[in-house]
């Protein structure tokens, strides 16, 4: 699975480059959440900009990261496409996370300014 | 009511090969009168039935088969999967339920069930001399009503 990450500030910008985050593609996306939770990045943004599909295994492999960051990091999400934004609201994970319209204003929220 | 048109498609049980028939749903899709957003959720649906078989009926274990046919009719449209591994019970199926201001309520698996219910106008699924067949039905009248949120 292609993931492009960039560190701005103390907040890690992980943004997939595959159309697709599914059962075939979650194992490798929850462990690499869990590496980069693991050495000590607490604040992340989810940029979903690129992804078109999201099965429950994808959705698994995001809620499990923010488990995993627990209380004392944050991971959010932006850039949510309509159709993929349907699950997060179906599931009432959009109750969960916060998701920004954007990767500025997601940076902004994490970075206090928002 | 007569049946338009079927197409048949089998993949090997393997995760891998979803994509396959989660393409196939969308591109189907995309030939009918509907939304993206309900195209997504025909494509959701159908590769969470295949996932729960590749993983559940037949333990995550290649080279089995996962037959899916499509039955698009005037008025609705047909998925049905079958296999001929473990038979699932849906009434054991645990609910989907947790609480969002609770993190270690938060489910990452067992969403599968709730999103065909959740989505599809008609879940049924039985079993018969070994075979395992999931069937889904999406009534195309409706197709212009938001998707549902659940505990709204």
């Amino acid at each position: 699975m292609q993931l492009q990450h960039k560190n701005t500030a103390d907040v890690l910008i992980v943004r997939p480059l595959e159309k697709r985050i599914d059962a075939s593609a979650a194992t490798e996306f929850k462990l690499k959440l869990g590496e980069w939770i693991d050495s000590g990045n607490r604040r992340i943004v989810l940029n979903l900009s690129e992804v078109d599909f999201i099965d429950s295994s994808g959705l698994g492999a995001i809620i499990s990261g923010f488990k995993r960051i627990g209380g004392d990091g944050r991971l959010v999400i932006c850039a949510v496409k309509e159709s993929v934004m349907s699950l997060f609201r179906l599931t009432r994970m959009n109750r969960v996370f916060d998701i920004f319209p954007s990767e500025d204003e997601a940076l902004r929220a994490l970075s206090g300014k928002a | 009511m007569k049946t338009a048109g079927m197409i048949r498609l089998i993949i090997e049980s393997k995760l891998e090969n979803v994509a396959l028939i989660g393409g196939s749903v969308r591109g189907i899709a995309e030939t009918l009168p509907i939304d993206k957003v309900i195209r997504y959720h025909l494509e959701l649906c159908v590769v969470e039935a295949v996932n729960n078989v590749i993983k559940h009926a037949y333990h995550a274990k290649a080279g089995r088969s996962v037959e899916v046919d499509f039955l698009l009719h005037p008025d609705r449209l047909t998925f049905k999967i079958h296999d001929n591994g473990d038979s699932l019970n849906l009434s054991t199926v645990a609910p989907f339920c947790f609480d969002p201001l609770k993190v270690e309520t938060l489910p990452e698996r067992g969403m599968g069930i709730f999103i065909l219910k959740s989505l599809m106008d008609e879940v049924r699924y039985e079993t018969a001399n070994g075979k395992n067949i999931l069937t889904l039905i999406k009534y195309l009248k409706n197709r212009s009503a938001p998707p549902p949120e659940h505990g709204d």
